[in-house]
């Protein structure tokens, strides 16, 4: 019945781009802060730095050949316009090549807090940090502007996907440390990981329960207005089409649980001073339910606009 | 906050400015509008146009000539339309009624596509109002589909780049109608310069009740409709009367 106009490129595109620029994002301003993360600042950094553009090119990558003419997408760089695509793709474009002489920054094994590169990789950060987060904000705001597609024609769209997409930022840093940082023999590495992964886990958390406020106000929005956009949201609201994969996996995968353990993990650290809870079972589990949420919540937002429409002609 | 800093103003002073400001606007305004009617008559040649089209419903048989009109006009790829006819089948026997729409791109005041194009790629012209595309800057994002209220777009499978009714600019251009105009065979279509009052057009959509699709999305339509029946599948779930769209597109719905 309805075709889909964009299809799982697109919609990998949009997770893939978003988890990147969050992760490039948190590395630059973990990098540029000074207390929290003390010895391990560098270090989880480090893992950001390493580990974002690859997602963002992979993503990129998809689109571009999704065009069917990939040559052609270099027409968006003879002019910028004000479409949300238009400055989205110079977003992308600067920060793909900033952010991978970030990560170059990052890659000689005596590369530290202190070194030659040191004032670059600050200079670096400092440009990151927003295009990260232009190039995470844009693919909301290309949704929400179209009012033939009711059910993206929010504005609250762009804040969920940006805070899905820092959330999947932390997520994709966390699960690199496990793999990466949490093995060290040496007490004073495994106490600064310990401590890096506290302070991932908090801010986590805080990001995960923003976006649990965002997509009530979201669903809030479709219960108390009428029409078109009514209609439309009925695809996700229990009994529309997507509601299984909308509660399922983003609410209940994507968020709820992670934030239930994530909360077990930090609140007797956080309020009772008491030791922070890791578990690798856990550590494991947490970013890669976030992970799957932050997927399934562009499949469902990029499929339900496409298959609802405005009610009347 | 003291009172000394107030600035020294009394009523009277303030009335006089009031009214030495009132004056020399509207004077400003009324010079202005003086001076675009005395400049009318001189810009004639270089006035703009504005095409529309009005499509009388009444007269529509529903014959799909428009559309083979237009396919063979454009060479339109096999599975996609620029110009297409809808029919709307409502009621239960013995209470049915069938009516015909004929559809194309509503070359909008304010076309959503034209804000979205990332390349500037499609545009609406200056001189007539016809929004065309340049196939030659579009890269195939997709994204005006996706933007158009009306689904008049679609991915060109041979180009691999956007397409749409253009108003037969080539023939348009050189004073012919567009080609679906030239063959409805039942004069249901009225192409011409919206902003000529003298033209039919501007005439017949002065003196009959006319309405354009989806006028709550705020594109401001220039293809206007005598008669349509503007019920949708949605009606259905009111249950009074049974509404059935065909649109005669390969796998599209009515969006």
């Amino acid at each position: 019945m309805h075709e889909l106009t964009w299809g799982l490129p697109v919609i990998s595109y949009f997770f893939l781009a978003g988890m990147g620029a969050g992760a490039v994002t948190v590395s630059g301003s973990v990098l540029l802060r000074k207390g929290g993360f003390g010895a391990s600042r560098f270090a989880v950094a480090r893992c950001g730095a390493l580990v974002g553009p690859l997602p963002v090119m992979l993503g990129t990558f998809l689109i571009v050949f999704e065009l069917g003419q990939p040559f052609r997408a270099l027409n968006l760089f003879h002019l910028i316009n004000l479409s949300p695509m238009s400055i989205g793709s110079w977003f992308l474009n600067i920060f793909i090549t900033l952010s991978v002489l970030y990560a170059i920054t990052f890659l000689p094994s005596s590369a530290g807090p202190g070194d030659r590169l040191a004032p670059l990789r600050r200079g670096l950060a400092w440009v990151l940090v927003p295009l990260g987060i232009g190039v995470a904000v844009y693919t909301g705001i290309m949704l929400g502007a179209m009012p033939a597609r009711p059910l993206w024609n929010s504005p609250i769209l762009a804040a969920l996907f940006t805070l899905s997409a820092l959330s999947s930022g932390v997520a994709i840093i966390l699960l690199m440390g496990v793999f990466f940082r949490r093995k060290s023999s040496n007490p004073a590495i495994r106490a600064d990981y310990e401590n890096s992964s506290y302070m991932l886990v908090t801010s986590d958390a805080l990001l995960v329960g923003g976006e649990l406020m965002v997509v009530f106000l979201f669903i809030m929005f479709a219960h108390l207005t009428i029409g078109d956009t009514k209609y439309a949201m009925a695809t996700i609201l229990p009994g529309g089409q997507l509601a299984p994969l909308f509660w399922g996996m983003i609410v209940m995968v994507g968020l709820l649980i992670p934030l239930i353990i994530e909360l077990y993990q930090i609140v007797p650290k956080l309020i009772y001073g008491r030791q922070f809870k890791t578990v690798v079972a856990l550590e494991v589990i947490v970013p890669l339910a976030i992970l799957i949420g932050g997927f399934a919540l562009r499949y469902v937002i990029v499929v339900a606009g496409q298959i609802s429409a405005p009610t009347t002609l | 906050m003291s009172n000394t800093n107030k600035p020294v103003t009394n009523r009277r002073e303030f009335v006089q400015k009031l009214v030495g400001g009132v004056t020399v606007a509207s004077l400003a305004s009324a010079s202005a509008m003086v001076s675009s009617v005395e400049a009318t008559p001189e810009g004639q040649s270089k006035k703009t146009k504005s095409y529309g089209m009005l499509i009388d419903t009444r007269r529509c048989i529903g014959c799909h000539t428009c559309s083979v009109a237009c396919k063979s006009e454009f060479d339109v790829p096999l599975g996609v339309t620029r110009s297409w006819v809808e029919y709307t089948e409502k009621g239960t026997y013995p209470n049915v009624s069938r009516h015909y729409l004929p559809r194309l791109c509503n070359h909008c005041r304010h076309p959503q596509c034209v804000d979205v194009c990332p390349t500037g790629a499609t545009y609406k012209r200056k001189q007539d109002g016809i929004v065309v595309i340049d196939s030659g800057q579009c890269i195939g994002c997709k994204y005006c589909i996706q933007a158009c209220p009306y689904d008049a777009r679609f991915l060109n499978p041979v180009t691999k780049v956007a397409d749409k009714c253009d108003f037969c600019i080539h023939r348009v251009s050189k004073g012919l109608v567009p080609a679906c105009v030239n063959s409805c065979i039942g004069g249901a279509r009225i192409f011409g310069d919206l902003s000529d009052p003298a033209s039919e057009i501007s005439r017949l959509l002065a003196t009959n009740p006319t309405t354009v699709l989806r006028p709550g999305k705020g594109t401001e339509p220039n293809v206007y409709y005598i008669g349509s029946d503007h019920n949708n599948e949605h009606e259905n779930n009111r249950g009074w009367y049974d509404v059935r769209i065909t649109t005669h597109r390969k796998e599209k719905g009515r969006r």
